[in-house]
């Protein structure tokens, strides 16, 4: 019978503690470097990072503040004030992208990217771009100029043709003078499902949005 | 008992036979052969009933009923081929009479014949399946003479022949037809039907096809249906005459095909005397043929109803949207009214009151009443009128025959919301003027319409009414507290509920002091009885009674609107006035006041004033003294009572902006209410019960309601479903 099994380890577990202080040790100088990343770029006194410290980060990554990848870093950190990032949402997305460094930051963008166009994230990731424009309180819609942007960054590199046409529509249409939740993931299907510019299979007795069935009938009348 | 007993008890069977002649069979059948040629030759009476009976008999039990029965066959035949020979000898008419006589004869014969052999026809017959002898005798007339290729064709030609004398006016015999088509009937179904009808029909459809054709080159619609109707009953009386029962529908059918199938487009249609003009014309006599005789076809009423929708459709669709037409309101409801009367005369005395007919008016009518958006507001305007001059002096009965007619337009009306807007205007303006002809006529309309919408509909206009009694009773209690001012000007003051009557934007203007002093004073009165109400004066509907002194004894009492009261008191104490001066004193809104000093100083008859430049239009540079040359035949004058107008575009198109406002909550209930006992439902549904529900109201619109749900979504009253996007769920 052993006693004192504890005392004597064996040498895998032996092993696994050196790796598991080495991993813990490891992963708090991670955390640190990643914290003071964080610092480089964040106000003194709010200790957040600000408009201004991200307009300094995205010129370090060198790209611009209304490139889609930024949007996508703020997925990654689920961050949930436009324009600013706090501490924890950057250790957040720094730890998952397991970049310390602005270097290694730099080279986990297109893992990134890649990562956020994967169909089943794209999704999450479209409405989360509606909903971090969301600046006030109970703000439940988007003005139309905001939206053209938006729409610009998100689907402006997948959707070309769509995102121009629409974005034509909204500036000359009068019905609406916001966008909502809805009818912002309305256009998400649409450009996914319906073939463009023919439209052949777009039905309007089905529950599109009311602004896409105006839409569809406006290109129809600008072709006839 | 031992089978050997048995055997010894057997009875044996005649070893002989009764002796029989071998020529005994022989024998009789000459006999009863010789019996069969004399009943032919008409010798029967020679004859003796009862020896060739027994002989008959005799042959049968001997066993010789084979020889009798072919003897009879052969023999009859021979009998029949003479006869038939004969008849096809005959000439003329005497080919027919000779057929009859013989077929006669022979039934005669046969009936002897018969008799004779009744018991070869009751044992040999049925026992070797042969046919009875009565049949055979049939069949062998048949086979020798009917069918005799001679004899056939010509009977059926001279049939045929007669017949269609008949039909082209001569007399013919009708018992020998009578008889003769009866051999056919007697000699069995098929035998008349292959023999006589079906060439009989041929023959008919072929003789109606040119008559018809003769008729419809040369008539016009209402005489060639008169000249349709007469077959039908000559051809019926044919076959009570002389043919089959069983041909009367199928002649019948012929006739209905060829002289009334066959023609009902071009008849329906025929220029100038088709369908449209009897319409036109309530020709109802020609109208009733043509129902009564295009029943009896398929399609036929079918047509008839079409055409007429058809018409309908055009013709009030040229009415409602002819400019023309329009300009005045009472005519055009009038006019749509009379046509309804009249296409209800129609079907009723022409069309007996067919349920389908009358469907088709209804939808023709509801069709093209709501081709012209402004169908509400004019029949709004026409009982407007009616109840304010036009019932008066009508009796109680017919009151309410018009107000039904109405009704019945009314329920046409996809619109009834609009309706309902402009029906409450026009009342506000009849019971704040009192303007009613009759109290009970309002409240009849207004039952009717509650009958038929429910009690939301009506609730607000009852609460008008309300307001007037209580008004009535409050002024009383009014001037009860206050005997002292039973002297000096008379105030009657009408509380409105400001939800029960249409909105007016409050206008305030400076009233004359004896005005706003006795105001206050009744301000101050009700509101001690009615805390925590709001009282605002509306002096733009209000009107004045004021005596007036023009010249040095011109005395008149003029019926005025407050505005122009206010601006009429300020000349007791100036004699000129100036627009701007006026208009501060007063401050009356400018437009008011400048349609209010046009009323009193430019239309002839009611110039109680004078304006300096003369001119027809206000200028704000003009002035304004008293006219004292002013006269007027009546000591009362009226000037400017506020009437009931036909709105202007703008006023047009604000009222419908409002009814538009007002139909979003409702559309936005229904979706709800809908949403709440369903959970969840797809989209074409939901759009086709908002529909449903509120189509007593008005036509909700498709688009309409899907911006409806989008605002409802945003509101978080529902959602889309995540995965069947079709769908929308409601949330709690």
């Amino acid at each position: 019978m052993r006693r004192s099994s504890t005392k004597k380890k064996s040498a895998e577990s032996v092993a696994t503690d050196l790796f598991r202080s080495a991993s813990s040790k490891a992963s708090t100088k991670e955390m640190d470097r990643i914290d003071q990343l964080f610092n480089q770029y964040a106000n003194r006194s709010s200790n957040l990072i600000d408009p201004e410290g991200i307009e300094k980060l995205c010129s370090n990554l060198d790209v611009s503040h209304t490139d889609i990848r930024i949007l996508m870093l703020a997925w990654k950190m689920k961050a949930e004030k436009q324009g600013y990032f706090t501490n924890e949402e950057w250790r957040r997305a720094l730890k998952a992208l397991r970049a310390d460094t602005l270097n290694k930051l730099k080279k986990a963008l297109p893992e990134l990217e890649k990562e956020v166009r994967r169909p089943t994230n794209f999704a999450d990731f479209y409405a989360y771009a509606f909903n971090y424009c969301l600046t006030e309180e109970k703000q439940k819609s988007i003005d139309i100029e905001t939206i053209c942007q938006l729409l610009e960054i998100v689907m402006g590199s997948t959707f070309r043709a769509q995102v121009d046409y629409f974005v034509e529509y909204l500036k000359i249409q009068n019905d609406y003078k916001v966008i909502n939740m809805d009818q912002w993931m309305g256009l998400y299907r649409f450009c996914n499902e319906i073939s463009f510019p023919d439209m052949g299979n777009y039905n309007p007795e089905l529950a599109w949005p009311l602004i896409l069935d105006n839409f569809v009938e406006w290109i129809a009348e600008k072709r006839a | 008992m031992s089978n050997q007993r048995k055997r010894n008890f057997q009875i044996e069977a005649f070893k002989q036979r009764v002796v029989v002649d071998p020529k005994y069979a022989d024998k009789t059948w000459k006999i009863l052969e010789h019996a069969i040629h004399e009943i032919y030759n008409h010798n029967a009476s020679g004859l003796s009933f009862e020896e060739l009976y027994r002989n008959a008999y005799n042959m049968v039990l001997h066993k010789f009923g084979e020889k009798l029965y072919t003897g009879l066959v052969t023999t009859m035949t021979f009998h029949l081929k003479e006869i038939c020979k004969s008849i096809e000898e005959a000439q003329g008419g005497a080919f027919l009479e000779l057929l009859n006589r013989k077929w006669n004869d022979h039934n005669k014969a046969l009936q002897m014949i018969r008799d004779i052999l009744m018991y070869m026809d009751r044992t040999y017959v049925p026992s070797l399946k042969k046919t009875h002898v009565h049949e055979l005798g049939l069949h062998l007339w048949r086979d020798s003479v009917l069918h005799s290729s001679k004899v056939q064709t010509r009977l059926l030609d001279t049939l045929l022949d007669l017949v269609h004398k008949e039909r082209t006016g001569e007399v013919i015999d009708r018992v020998l037809m009578r008889n003769v088509i009866k051999m056919f009937m007697d000699l069995g179904e098929s035998v008349y039907q292959e023999d006589f009808e079906k060439p009989f029909l041929e023959a008919s459809a072929e003789f109606y096809k040119v008559e018809s054709q003769g008729f419809i080159e040369s008539c016009d619609c209402g005489d060639y249906l008169k000249k349709a109707e007469k077959p039908l009953t000559e051809e019926v009386e044919r076959v009570a005459h002389y043919l089959d029962a069983k041909s009367e529908a199928k002649i019948t059918s012929v006739v209905e095909r060829e002289m009334i199938a066959n023609h009902v487009q071009r008849l329906v249609h025929m220029e100038n005397s088709g369908l449209v003009n009897m319409l036109l014309n309530d020709k109802y006599e020609d109208m009733g043929r043509m129902y009564s005789l295009f029943r009896r076809v398929s399609n036929g009423l079918v047509t008839v109803r079409d055409v007429m929708t058809l018409h309908l459709r055009e013709m009030g669709k040229q009415l409602v949207t002819d400019p023309e037409k329009s300009k005045d309101p009472v005519e055009f409801v009038q006019r749509l009214l009379d046509e309804r009367d009249k296409y209800d005369k129609i079907i009723n005395l022409a069309f007996s009151n067919d349920k389908t007919f009358q469907n088709a008016l209804n939808s023709s009518f509801e069709y093209f009443l709501n081709l012209n958006t402004r169908s509400p507001e004019f029949i709004s305007l026409f009982v407007d009128d009616k109840l304010r001059k036009g019932l008066k002096g009508v009796g109680e009965e017919d009151v309410d025959l018009i107000l039904d007619k109405v009704m019945m337009l009314f329920r046409y009306l996809q619109e009834k919301d609009v309706f309902e807007k402009y029906y409450k205007q026009h009342l506000a303006k009849r019971l704040l003027s009192g303007k009613t002809v009759s109290d009970d006529a309002e409240r009849n309309l207004i039952v009717k319409l509650k009958t038929e919408c429910g009690y939301q509909f009506t609730s607000k206009l009852e609460g008008m009414f309300t307001d007037m009694k209580t008004s009535h009773d409050t002024l009383l209690g009014f001037y009860n507290s206050h005997p002292e001012l039973s002297e000096g000007p008379t105030l009657v003051v009408q509380v409105l509920t400001t939800g029960s009557w249409p909105t007016q934007p409050t206008v305030q203007c400076n009233l004359p002091a004896e005005v706003s002093v006795l105001c206050e004073k009744f301000r101050s009165y009700y509101l001690g009885t009615h805390t925590g109400r709001r009282l605002s004066w509306q002096t733009n509907m209000g009107t004045a009674d004021i005596k007036a002194v023009f010249g040095k004894s011109q005395r008149h009492e003029l019926n005025v609107s407050t505005f122009q009261m206010c601006v009429l008191m300020l000349f007791n104490n100036s004699d000129r006035l100036s627009y701007k001066e006026i208009e501060q004193a007063t401050e009356i809104p400018a437009s008011d006041l400048k349609r209010c000093l046009q009323s009193m100083a430019c239309v002839k008859g009611k110039n109680v004033l004078r304006k300096e430049p003369m001119s027809k239009d206000i200028g704000e540079e003009d002035s304004f003294i008293v006219n004292d040359r002013f006269t007027s035949k009546f000591y009362k004058v009226k000037i400017g009572t506020v009437v009931a107008q036909k709105e202007t575009e703008p006023e047009k198109q604000e009222t419908r902006q409002r009814v538009e406002e007002d139909r979003k909550p409702q559309i936005e209930a229904a979706i709800v209410r809908i949403m709440k006992s369903r959970r969840v439902l797809d989209h074409n549904n939901i759009i086709a019960e908002v529909i449903k529900q509120l189509q007593s109201r008005f036509l909700a619109n498709p688009t309409e309601i899907k911006k409806r749900i989008e605002s409802l979504i945003e509101r978080d009253f529902l959602e889309r479903d995540s995965t069947d996007r079709k769908l929308y769920r409601y949330l709690a």
